[in-house]
């Protein structure tokens, strides 16, 4: 065992000794949720992956600020050191002055592209665990979802990012306003419950446990370093953009075989959009339901087409929440779990 | 202790297998020639040959089953590969290596096959041999340095590769068990049974066709996972036939490797002849090496010197 998974699990044992961090179902522990925000409250924005210029998170800006928050520009927005936004060190820099700031109430990742682990391990979370605050994002941003809930064990949130955000609210479309609203709502405390159509391939059932999760060339990146995912107990959900169909069945098969699967209450299958195109002769030939099935044990609920991932139905989600997932023959719902 | 299979002598039979990706038969003809006309061996031909009608040579149960055989077969004295493709993690945990621990033979390819090698190292601690598979023998390849070096090492050739120096190199020696192979498989063996222990043995890499902010991110996964701190060396080999982002990434493949290792000290050497390119030399993996890098490299097989263990470059530290 290592030093720090030695530390962590005492941790863990010292943390179920305090109220707010019972051990759910013996083993599961309850997420500490971040404080909800409120008009006034301030919002940071930086760029922890792939770079991104001030004039791209001008839309997501004034969005923010009607919705009544107030929005300060990380020194990371504009800077460029090849795809990144900036250098490994001022990544880490302008995203630690976030965590460090008691004002930020929320640190708002401007974009995803790659870089998070580059620079995630440099990260100091001593004052993130005695003043958690909310993190958001996705894609890129799984890794830092991963990291923050099994460093910390403090929920975040899963959205969309500034790209999403239109020019013009107005004249966006319902389903732009609705995914871009789905933020605003978790942030204020105002989940509310995901609906999913059914799927010919979902597998009903009940599930309940914290939900874990997102890009799965993220999670798989993580495998073996101190962000690597638990999945024991775990709702997983799943999604990815952009990826040969090989190489999201060699990821999953890496997942099964390292037991990622064993202990899962539910799954839930977002977008796997923009598959790149095969070689003819060379089609992988499977689809991305029996490449997952396959996979998976029996004994709990999974479902397809969820509207999360690199699409526009992509709408926001608590990571490391508990949440209530339920599978029937007429679609599938997930919504946050109320302790009782 | 490395296990070191018998080497083969003419006469001996080798099974040829396509554990992973389909290959038709035509594409292995010169390779069947070659073994059996040039080197004198005897070829037991697998199910798998030719096989298949989608993106694997059979379904996994054909395929395992078709390994399994090849591995259990006393008379077969080693198994090629003939191709790579992607395959091997399906069907690895259904393979039962008891029979073959007992009687190893040499297990031959790369690329996917990777994963058999490294469990194989893992697990068992058998020797495996890092080499060209049959496509590498058409076109006169088989009479190339590489198709060459897979015959001499299977015939128990003692080798001594010399890599010509790369502005990169780091110098210095470091001795080791030497595993390694494909980057993006040793990534997607990361977690599993099958993941091989780096520390104290010299690492290998090779890549083809990844794009580079992927190879940064699988260096990253590697270095984060702690694999990459205790090395006795490394060796890094082609990296064919990258591809960038649209938004340019800004550094090359072997930039990036530069930069993740810079903290370590052990002896790196850049360019090594191991690839998806021509240049591919056949490489005993999990068996004691010595690298040194001063002006250009050497490895050296070690594979005769007794209790590696105990001469593992662990004091690089």
């Amino acid at each position: 065992m290592e030093r720090g998974d030695f530390l962590q699990q005492m941790g863990w044992l010292l943390m179920g000794l305090l109220p707010g961090w019972s051990r759910g179902d013996g083993l599961w522990r309850r997420g500490v949720l971040p404080p909800f925000l409120r008009e006034g409250d301030l919002i940071g924005l930086t760029a922890p992956s792939g770079a991104i210029q001030p004039a791209e998170v001008a839309p997501a800006v004034s969005v923010l600020q009607a919705w009544g928050f107030r929005v300060q520009l990380g020194e990371t927005l504009g800077l460029q050191d090849g795809s990144l936004g900036g250098s490994d060190a001022q990544r880490a820099a302008d995203l630690q002055r976030m965590i460090d700031n008691p004002l930020v109430c929320a640190i708002f990742c401007a974009r995803g592209g790659y870089g998070v682990t580059r620079m995630v391990d440099a990260l100091n979370l001593g004052e993130f665990r005695r003043h958690p605050k909310w993190i958001v994002g996705f894609s890129d941003i799984t890794a830092l979802h991963l990291h923050i809930w099994r460093q910390t064990g403090v929920i975040s949130l899963h959205s969309k990012m500034c790209g999403s955000f239109p020019a013009q609210w107005l004249e966006a479309p319902s389903l732009v306003q609705e995914t871009l609203l789905s933020i605003r709502h978790a942030l204020t405390g105002h989940a509310v419950p995901l609906a999913c159509p059914p799927h010919m391939a979902d597998r009903s059932g009940l599930a309940e446990g914290p939900l874990v999760g997102g890009n799965l060339s993220m999670i798989h990146t993580c495998m073996g370093t101190r962000s690597e995912i638990d999945t024991r107990g775990a709702i997983l959900f799943l999604e990815d953009v952009g990826e040969y169909p090989y190489s999201i069945d060699r990821m999953l098969t890496n997942l099964q075989r390292a037991g990622k699967f064993n202990q899962l209450q539910g799954l839930v299958i977002g977008g796997f959009t923009q598959m790149k195109k095969e070689l003819p002769g060379e089609a992988f030939g499977r689809s991305l339901e029996q490449m997952v099935l396959e996979k998976v044990p029996a004994g709990f609920p999974v479902c397809f087409g969820f509207p999360i991932g690199h699409q526009l139905e992509n709408y926001a989600l608590l990571h490391g929440q508990r949440y209530r997932l339920e599978v029937t023959e007429d679609g599938s719902t997930l919504e946050i779990s109320v302790p009782g | 202790m490395p296990i070191l299979p018998r080497y083969l002598k003419s006469g001996d039979t080798v099974g040829l297998v396509c554990p992973a990706g389909r290959m038709s038969l035509a594409r292995m003809r010169t390779c069947l020639r070659i073994l059996e006309q040039e080197w004198g061996f005897r070829v037991r031909r697998g199910q798998t040959l030719g096989a298949g009608d989608g993106y694997f040579s059979g379904t996994d149960a054909e395929r395992a089953a078709d390994l399994q055989e090849m591995l259990d077969d006393d008379s077969v004295r080693a198994v090629l590969c003939a191709r790579g493709g992607y395959g091997m993690t399906r069907i690895i945990d259904l393979i039962n290596f008891s029979r073959f621990v007992r009687h190893p033979k040499w297990v031959i390819g790369f690329s996917d096959i990777t994963v058999l090698h490294m469990h194989l190292y893992a697990q068992y601690g058998v020797v495996t041999l890092h080499a060209p598979m049959a496509a590498a023998f058409q076109q006169g390849g088989w009479r190339k340095p590489s198709v060459r070096s897979l015959h001499q090492a299977l015939t128990g050739h003692v080798y001594q590769y010399a890599s010509p120096a790369h502005p990169f190199d780091r110098p210095g020696t470091g001795q080791g068990l030497l595993v390694g192979g494909n980057l993006a498989l040793l990534a997607h063996l990361v977690g599993s049974p099958s993941f091989p222990r780096t520390e104290g043995n010299i690492l290998f890499l090779e890549e083809v066709g990844e794009t580079l902010y992927n190879i940064d991110r699988m260096m990253r996964q590697l270095l984060r996972s702690g694999q990459l701190e205790r090395l006795a060396g490394l060796v890094i080999g082609g990296f064919t036939d990258s591809r960038d982002t649209e938004r340019p990434f800004g550094q090359t493949a072997y930039e990036i490797v530069r930069d993740v290792v810079e903290p370590f000290p052990y002896p790196v050497c850049f360019g090594f002849p191991v690839s998806h390119g021509p240049e591919n030399l056949a490489l005993k993996a999990g068996s004691l090496h010595r690298l040194f890098v001063a002006e250009g490299a050497v490895l050296s097989d070690l594979s005769e010197m007794p209790s590696p263990r105990q001469q593992s470059g662990r004091k690089c530290r």
